[in-house]
């Protein structure tokens, strides 16, 4: 692929978690893209972050946090998808994914993956974070938009 | 372990600490801190095959606790060497941290003081010390004392007005700073966040005048920038040492109300609403490319510094045009 030339493809990534504003971005996706046919596929996307070890007393309570965490993200997975699947996709059309990484910044790693799964569309919610909010903590999807190269960004108002 | 020394031999060592010690004194001796509580005044601590003598525990003042006794943190005579050390013990602590309304989940992390203590280990910029497991396996972290005054007491000691400060004593001031930025940008190359970035974790070692940073254990699960926070906080003492202490809209109002007059709500400190960030309106003086900076932390600000080598070029450029 040409370095500089977006993927231009009908696979979209959806990155969510149990926001709000995730929700609204698999609402939007549903809605707009949902029994037209066309081909589209999706995946929904949710990077687990690999827990660091300083957050946790013991390796036990941080395998239990991971295994707790891995169980409540797949339910959450399943319900986005057959949300999408209600909605007229074709079961075989979407997919799920939630990696466990290790994840300085939650952007990067949503690029990481997009790269690997070589989607040419990325959809995220936007959290409507106050402005001090993201000074001090950072916003995914400024930093998406911000550092995205060769796929295009949709921010879910 | 301790074995190695008899209730004789510590008699003996810690004489020259102890003001009485009875002849028949027997001191109480832990390998194990995990119960820090039962560890006192007195009591011997073996730590790798080596005695400390406790003494007190350490206070802190944090989140308007003034003073508050820190049961985990001792001071104590490393016995081999009578030099004082800080002996910090594994407390997990977890609490919710706010900053104005924003709450964060914040954790205490003894591994992650024990990675920074081995990554700054000669750094002149952070507090040195070491780290040693307990015979429960509890990281202990043995830190040299640093004698000196935390830089917002250094500050708050000076008595001149603003201009003298600002023009005598800001200058090495800000270099000093711009040392201790330098060196969080050194954690920050190396993925650590310093984590609780205040103007008392700043201290003045009293003999040489170096600024070091102290006290690595605080972590939380950071959100998109990793690094926000500690430049949040680099950015607070920052505008803390230019005004030569907080600078507050009461005290304005009550004292100088035709600066007061002047501020516009896009003046203050985007968190902390009562501090004033446009300094330049309260001391006009402050060149235009130094009040720059600060308003990059005030309530008007646009643009954020995304990591500490923006922040850094712009106080060089500063101190070039001087």
């Amino acid at each position: 692929m040409n370095q500089n030339e977006a993927v231009v493809n009908r696979n979209i990534l959806i990155a969510v978690d149990q926001s709000e504003n995730a929700h609204r971005a698999v609402k939007y996706v549903a809605r707009l893209l949902g029994g037209i046919g066309g081909g589209f596929r999706v995946a929904i996307l949710h990077v687990i972050i690999e827990p660091e070890s300083d957050f946790f007393a013991t390796h036990e309570e941080k395998e239990d946090w991971l295994s707790t965490n891995t169980r409540e993200v797949e339910e959450m997975l399943a319900e986005y998808r057959q949300f999408l699947i209600d909605h007229g996709f074709a079961p075989e059309n979407v997919s799920i994914h939630r990696p466990v990484r290790y994840c300085p910044s939650m952007a990067e790693c949503i690029i990481a993956e997009q790269e690997i799964l070589e989607y040419g569309t990325i959809v995220v919610g936007r959290k409507g974070l106050s402005r001090k909010e993201e000074m001090l903590f950072g916003s995914v999807s400024s930093k998406l938009v911000k550092i995205a190269r060769n796929c295009a960004i949709w921010v879910i108002e | 372990m301790t074995d190695m020394y008899s209730q004789e031999d510590l008699r003996q060592l810690c004489e020259p600490w102890l003001a009485s010690i009875r002849p028949n004194h027997q001191f109480k001796i832990y390998s194990d801190t995990t119960d820090f509580f039962r560890i006192e005044y007195g009591d011997i601590l073996m730590l790798d095959s080596q005695p400390y003598l406790i003494r007190h525990n350490a206070k802190e003042g944090r989140f308007g606790l003034d003073d508050e006794e820190k049961f985990w943190v001792k001071r104590a005579i490393d016995l081999q060497n009578g030099q004082t050390k800080i002996i910090k013990m594994v407390f997990h602590e977890k609490f919710m941290a706010h900053i104005g309304d924003i709450f964060f989940e914040c954790f205490r992390s003894p591994q992650k003081e024990e990675r920074i203590l081995r990554l700054a280990e000669g750094h002149p910029n952070f507090m040195q010390g070491f780290s040693v497991l307990d015979d429960h396996d509890n990281i202990i972290r043995v830190l040299d004392m640093i004698q000196g005054d935390t830089v917002a007491d250094h500050i708050r000691k000076l008595s001149m007005n603003h201009e003298t400060y600002f023009y005598e004593q800001f200058p090495k001031i800000l270099d000093n700073y711009i040392s201790c930025i330098e060196a969080i940008r050194f954690l920050h190359d190396h993925g650590e966040k310093h984590g609780d970035i205040r103007r008392d974790h700043i201290l003045v070692e009293r003999d040489t005048g170096i600024y070091r940073w102290i006290d690595f254990d605080y972590n939380f699960r950071h959100r998109e920038n990793m690094f926000g926070y500690d430049l949040f906080g680099l950015g607070n003492v920052l505008t803390y040492l230019v005004g030569m202490g907080d600078v507050l809209i009461q005290d304005l109002h009550a004292n100088n109300f035709l600066a007061f007059d002047k501020l516009f709500e896009d003046d203050v400190n985007i968190v902390f609403n009562n501090r004033v960030a446009n300094l330049k309106k309260i001391y006009p003086y402050i060149p235009e490319s130094l009040n720059r900076i600060l308003m990059h932390f005030s309530k008007g600000v646009t643009v954020y510094y995304e990591n500490t080598v923006q922040l850094l070029e712009d106080l060089r450029e500063y101190k070039n045009n001087l």
